[in-house]
């Protein structure tokens, strides 16, 4: 189908994000060709201001507009327990479960050998700095459950373990209205050995 | 559409769009394959814990034209190598043969050597997740990917002239050759790697032994540091890629 150079332009750079491909992009530039004006241009500002306005915390490595972030600034927040989490996402996930009142380090992924990322290219020096630097009583490891989040893991408790900090790591086991019949033997297992007393 | 059940290995999981994770495969009898997992990320029931790097599993795969990305429908796991997380070597030396296999494993090979290959990949899982996660373990790891996937140097005759190597303490191996010289056959050549026939026979042994009685195998500070260099030159020159997971290694397993 051939359209306008400024739909063309709209479609080219929308389908270079991800999950967008030709059709969902060609869709989404008709959408906005038919919405008002002033909700084109709200989230043509919104674009525009995202990178400008958006910097990562001098303290945490969260993404936030002011650095340090909401959170570092907080004095109501534990600033002796530090959640290590991969990707922003996570730190977000964690503050929806609204169970952590500490604060938290962001390391930027976790190692991937086989994607060339080692330990330099993510803030676990930032995060020794941080423990060396004392105030630090807990350090909580919120990588995700799967192999490289482990490693990561692990690699960051064999760098820490002589600082003396307190160090553990999130637990593993049956997910809320999980089904034990479909549950893998490897989370089975961990949730037996990681079992709690009841009553 | 075809649909098919066998064992496998994950080499390689990526998320994609949405919700689905699209998996390198190595499989018994086809070699490597790519498959996605539709809605992989949200569905606890069809993949519970299982595609992720290392896992042995039992799949259930549609196969649809040749060239084209099957898709997985399920998936149940068989066994895990949980130390293989659990311990930063262990990690680094069993990524490094899972990018050797992701990059070099045919995607149709011959149906006994991808059975081979495939026993190969488990024995040497279970090695790096059990063994000693040494310098040791590493050469012999990556000396026997190499030859399960078909580029075994030759250790005992000149691979020119196909001459028996005399009884010199040492002998030349060249890199591009794939294998030692007799001293007739090196002398014209430039780029020679000398090493000791004491390392050969240990390289030799290293091949013939089962992971489980690798221990038996004595490898000194020498024939370690010449295994090393060979085999790493040998890797470089015959595979021709650089594998991103090798900094990663040499930084966990420094020479």
């Amino acid at each position: 189908m051939r359209t306008s150079p400024p739909i063309e332009r709209l479609v080219a750079g929308l389908k270079r994000l991800p999950g967008i491909g030709e059709k969902s992009a060609t869709r989404l530039a008709f959408h906005l060709l038919g919405a008002p004006d002033a909700t084109v241009r709200e989230l043509s500002d919104a674009i525009g201001r995202l990178k400008q306005d958006t910097v990562l915390c001098e303290e945490c490595f969260d993404l936030t507009d002011a650095s340090p972030c909401a959170l570092c600034r907080d004095p109501k927040r534990d600033s002796q327990a530090v959640c290590v989490v991969e990707e922003p996402a996570d730190l977000a996930a964690i503050e929806r479960s609204r169970r952590f009142h500490g604060r938290y380090h962001v390391l930027g992924g976790a190692l991937s050998p086989i994607d060339g990322v080692g330990p330099g290219d993510l803030r676990i020096a930032e995060l020794e700095e941080r423990v060396r630097g004392g105030g630090v009583r807990e350090v909580i490891l919120a990588t995700n459950p799967n192999a490289e989040g482990d490693a990561t893991a692990h690699y960051i408790c064999d760098r820490l373990q002589p600082s003396g900090v307190g160090l553990s790591r999130i637990a593993y086991g049956m997910p809320l209205g999980g089904d034990l019949e479909y549950a893998d033997h490897v989370t089975i297992g961990l949730s037996l050995d990681n079992r709690q007393k009841v009553g | 559409m075809a649909g098919i059940r066998t064992e496998a290995v994950v080499l390689r999981s990526v998320d994609f769009a949405e919700s689905d994770r699209i998996v390198h495969l190595l499989v018994p009898d086809t070699g490597r394959l790519t498959a996605i997992a539709k809605g992989a990320r949200r569905s606890v029931r069809r993949f519970p814990g299982t595609l992720d790097l290392f896992n042995h599993l039992r799949v259930q795969l549609q196969t649809r034209r040749s060239g084209a990305m099957a898709r997985l429908e399920q998936a149940t796991l068989i066994e895990s190598f949980t130390p293989l997380r659990h311990e930063t070597r262990r990690f680094a030396i069993a990524c490094y043969l899972l990018e050797v296999l992701d990059r070099l494993a045919p995607e149709a090979g011959a149906r006994d050597d991808m059975r081979r290959l495939f026993r190969f990949a488990l024995a040497a899982l279970r090695a790096a997740a059990t063994r000693k996660p040494d310098a040791r373990l590493r050469v012999l790891i990556e000396l026997r990917a190499l030859e399960a996937l078909g580029l075994r140097p030759e250790l005992r005759r000149c691979v020119r002239c196909a001459a028996e190597l005399g009884g010199a303490a040492q002998v030349d191996f060249h890199v591009a050759d794939g294998g030692t010289l007799c001293g007739r056959c090196a002398a014209p050549l430039d780029g020679l790697l000398r090493v000791h026939v004491g390392t050969l026979r240990a390289l030799e042994q290293g091949l013939r032994f089962d992971f489980e009685h690798l221990d038996r195998l004595v490898l000194g500070p020498v024939a370690l540091a010449e295994s090393r260099q060979l085999v790493g030159r040998f890797q470089r020159f015959h595979v021709g890629v650089d594998l991103r997971s090798e900094r990663f290694l040499n930084e966990m397993l420094p020479a």
